[in-house]
């Protein structure tokens, strides 16, 4: 068990409805989950949870053996040692992209920075550009550089928040299969937040549903396409069947 | 509860500190109202507080359905039609802004007096003897057209940035649906711009009822110069605090009143995509009409005055030791930028505070941080000097044990009317990093956290250089704000100590208009330069 997630509960501030209510689940090392639901389903709030960027009410928070957060303990986001990949990149505009790789890497050494800034470079195909500056890329491109500066200082964890929302049709195709092979040759573990069914289908080994706050359905991506059919074909109405099977 | 206590460090602990001082002063004022009042106050109140409610809201009243009228009608030419001279007049028309109102008063008046240029001018050539009561500016009706002329920009400047980037799909489509320019005018443009017109509608009021200058220099008898005749004339601080929060009443009612005009409607961008509007060309005398509104308009705000403050600084050159005026100059920019400074050093600090913590208080306090701004100088200087006094009374066993002999030390110096200064200039400086903060969001300090560095360095790195341009914009407007002020300047100044505007107001005041132009000028020159600077290019405003 790499990372274990305890009864979390979390609301925002200023409202009465949880955005997440008693979630529990463990992930293993080097899997890739996804996190699927509509918006409003709580699960960027799972993201901002793990990463310690919002404070759960209850519950607690186990990742690599070290508890981040339980009633007594809260780990700053710095201190976690996860990398996140946000929906709009969050790309340092006033820095290089090899600047923005650098970023995190301030503990190594100057010639360990160098070696390690190619290798990811070189891992999401962009040798060339560390001079260029982020408005100087193209969508697909800043993400790949948002994913290398997310990879670069090894984190134990890697999160990434609607990695293909910003992408056009064709180009999330090509980034999907793209992605994967990143993530499975780095062995990072990484939970990943989407809206659309063939995004998790296409990447995850275990695909988590939620729904209001609950975890609706959890499983691998062969075990919920029978789900579905079963759950189209016994109750749900029409409409929601379509919009389940994305037509 | 716990959220809360987690999310206390250095950062929320100072912002914290500075909230509650820049608070403070308010507070004695408010609580002068419980204390007993004196005879001096009963007379008042009796007599005087009726007239100087009914001289304040005539002035605000006029001033601002004048102010409307100008700013709106040139918001409108400007945004919707092509015509000669559009691009110029386009940021020209802020540059009234530069030239604040007691400067303006002093020489509109040297302009129409008996020795005037124009009295001058029709006795000489046309023969004329007119009655020189005719050109009496030094009233009611005067210092309305002063504040006018000069605070318009306000509106225009709200009005045009509104209406010009978030205006043109509504407009088309009234002009699709087969309206004429009067109908999209009366029933589309002033509906939806609403918003920023009370917006700088209410920027206007608020500086008039903070001005001392034009209301002194005319012999206007209203809130501000009551507060200072009170004080200097009668000695009687007390009621002069009692004054002071009687017209902090005052604005805080105007300020409930801008939020019922306002409505549900309290942002005035319906979109995020600024898709400018589309000019129509004008032609013929319709073009030549709105050329001259435009060149009017700014002759009276802007060139008019100029050339006669100009025309003075010739006639007196030299007549001013150039030491002594380098002095004035050396303390106005020394006040001037280390209020700047603390203010944005500050205004990172709490605006920092208030993307970090939730909660509804912790958004309120820096809410209440920018009513300095609402509060006009007269209000703070009172509400600063007994404070200070106060802090003297309690370190007065300290002094003496360092060996001072006097029990005046904080009070009769410099900090205290730098304090003032921030205090009422918070705001403007808050404004701007505010603004700076939202649009970048927190997605980049989380970025930054998440790669492992913490609060105060993601703070120094990645916030400080992405609000470069927010830091540079708020310390213009504060420093050209202090550069003009004049109430909080005249009553808080240690002994001996002059700035531009002081001693421009002061030889104003003797009678020497002309002496004045030299200070004037420099401070209407250095106001216009940083007022192109931002508009021209910080804000890169698409033409």
């Amino acid at each position: 068990m790499f990372i274990s997630i305890q009864n979390v509960c979390f609301s925002y501030p200023n409202t009465d409805r949880a955005a997440l209510n008693q979630f529990s689940m463990t992930i293993e090392k080097g899997e890739v989950i996804s996190i699927l639901g509509r918006s409003g389903s709580g699960k960027s709030t799972i993201l901002r949870l793990l990463a310690g960027l919002e404070k759960p009410t209850e519950g607690s928070l186990t990742i690599q053996g070290e508890v981040v957060f339980d009633g007594k303990t809260f780990l700053q986001p710095e201190k976690r040692g996860i990398g996140m990949v946000f929906q709009d990149y969050a790309l340092f505009p006033h820095m290089t992209v090899g600047e923005n790789i650098l970023f995190g890497l301030f503990q190594l050494k100057k010639t360990e920075k160098k070696k390690r800034l190619q290798e990811v470079l070189e891992l999401v195909e962009l040798q060339d550009y560390e001079k260029r500056y982020p408005h100087q890329l193209s969508g697909g491109q800043q993400q790949r550089v948002a994913i290398a500066r997310a990879i670069a200082p090894n984190p134990h964890l890697i999160l990434l928040d609607e990695p293909f929302s910003n992408l056009d049709a064709e180009l999330q195709v090509k980034i999907r299969k793209d992605l994967r092979g990143i993530l499975k040759k780095a062995n990072i573990t990484s939970i990943f937040v989407t809206h659309d069914e063939n995004d998790a289908h296409a990447l995850a080994d275990r695909i988590v549903k939620l729904k209001e706050g609950y975890i609706e359905v959890i499983g691998r991506p062969c075990d919920l396409l029978g789900i579905h059919r079963q759950q189209a074909q016994q109750s749900l109405p029409v409409q929601e069947e379509r919009e389940l099977v994305g037509v | 509860m716990q959220r809360r206590l987690a999310n206390v460090n250095v950062w929320t602990v100072t912002a914290a500190i500075i909230m509650i001082l820049l608070f403070l002063p308010h507070l004695t004022i408010v609580t002068s109202i419980f204390s007993p009042s004196n005879e001096n106050w009963a007379h008042m109140k009796e007599y005087v507080l009726g007239s100087f409610i009914k001289t304040s809201l005539i002035l605000i009243g006029a001033t601002a359905i004048l102010t409307i009228l100008i700013g709106l009608s040139l918001a409108w030419l400007i945004a919707q039609y092509q015509f000669p001279l559009r691009r110029f007049l386009k940021w020209a028309l802020i540059l009234p802004l530069s030239i604040p109102p007691f400067i303006g008063a002093y020489t509109y008046h040297g302009i129409v007096n008996f020795t005037g240029v124009i009295q001058t001018t029709l006795r000489d050539r046309g023969g004329m003897d007119l009655n020189p009561a005719y050109f009496d500016i030094m009233n009611l009706p005067g210092a309305i057209f002063i504040y006018s002329i000069f605070l318009y920009p306000y509106v225009y400047t709200i009005t045009r940035i509104f209406l010009s980037q978030q205006s043109a799909s509504l407009i088309e489509s009234a002009r699709m649906l087969g309206k004429g320019p009067w109908h999209i005018f009366f029933q589309v443009v002033i509906p939806i711009s609403r918003v920023s017109i009370i917006g700088g509608a209410s920027l206007v009021v608020l500086e008039v009822l903070n001005d001392y200058g034009v209301v002194k220099y005319f012999g206007i008898q209203t809130f501000t110069t009551a507060i200072f005749q009170t004080w200097f004339g009668l000695g009687d601080i007390e009621s002069s605090i009692k004054l002071a929060a009687s017209l902090m009443g005052f604005v805080i009612l105007i300020l409930m009143i801008e939020k019922l005009l306002r409505g549900r409607r309290q942002y005035s961008y319906s979109t995020t995509k600024v898709r400018p509007l589309p000019l129509i060309q004008l032609k013929g005398w319709k073009a030549f009409i709105a050329t001259g509104y435009g060149l009017f308009i700014i002759s009276l705000g802007f060139f008019i005055p100029i050339a006669q403050l100009i025309d003075w600084m010739i006639l007196t050159f030299g007549t001013i030791p150039m030491g002594e005026f380098l002095t004035y100059v050396k303390n106005s920019v020394t006040v001037a930028g280390i209020t700047a400074t603390a203010i944005i050093v500050f205004a990172l600090i709490v605006g920092n505070f208030s993307r970090l913590v939730y909660g509804k208080i912790a958004k309120l306090l820096p809410k209440l941080t920018i009513l300095g701004y609402s509060i006009p100088g007269a209000v703070i200087a009172v509400a600063v000097v007994t404070a200070f006094i106060a802090l003297d009374r309690f370190l007065e066993p300290l002094y003496r044990m360092i060996g001072v002999d006097t029990t005046l030390v904080l009070s009769v110096s410099l900090m205290m009317l730098i304090s003032a200064y921030i205090i009422r200039f918070f705001a403007i400086g808050f404004n701007s990093i505010e603004s700076g903060y939202d649009k970048i969001g927190t997605d980049f300090r989380d970025a930054s956290r998440l790669l492992g560095v913490g609060l105060t360095k993601t703070f120094i790195k990645v916030d400080v250089p992405m609000l470069k341009g927010a830091i540079i914009s708020g310390f213009i407007l504060v420093f050209i704000d202090v550069l003009k002020e004049i109430p909080l300047t005249l009553i808080l100044r240690p002994f001996n100590f002059d700035t531009l505007s002081t001693k421009a107001f002061q030889y104003a005041s003797d009678e020497k208009i002309m002496e004045a132009s030299q200070a004037s000028l420099l401070i209407v020159c250095i106001s216009a330069l940083a007022i192109v600077v931002f508009y021209k290019f910080l804000e890169k405003e698409p033409d």
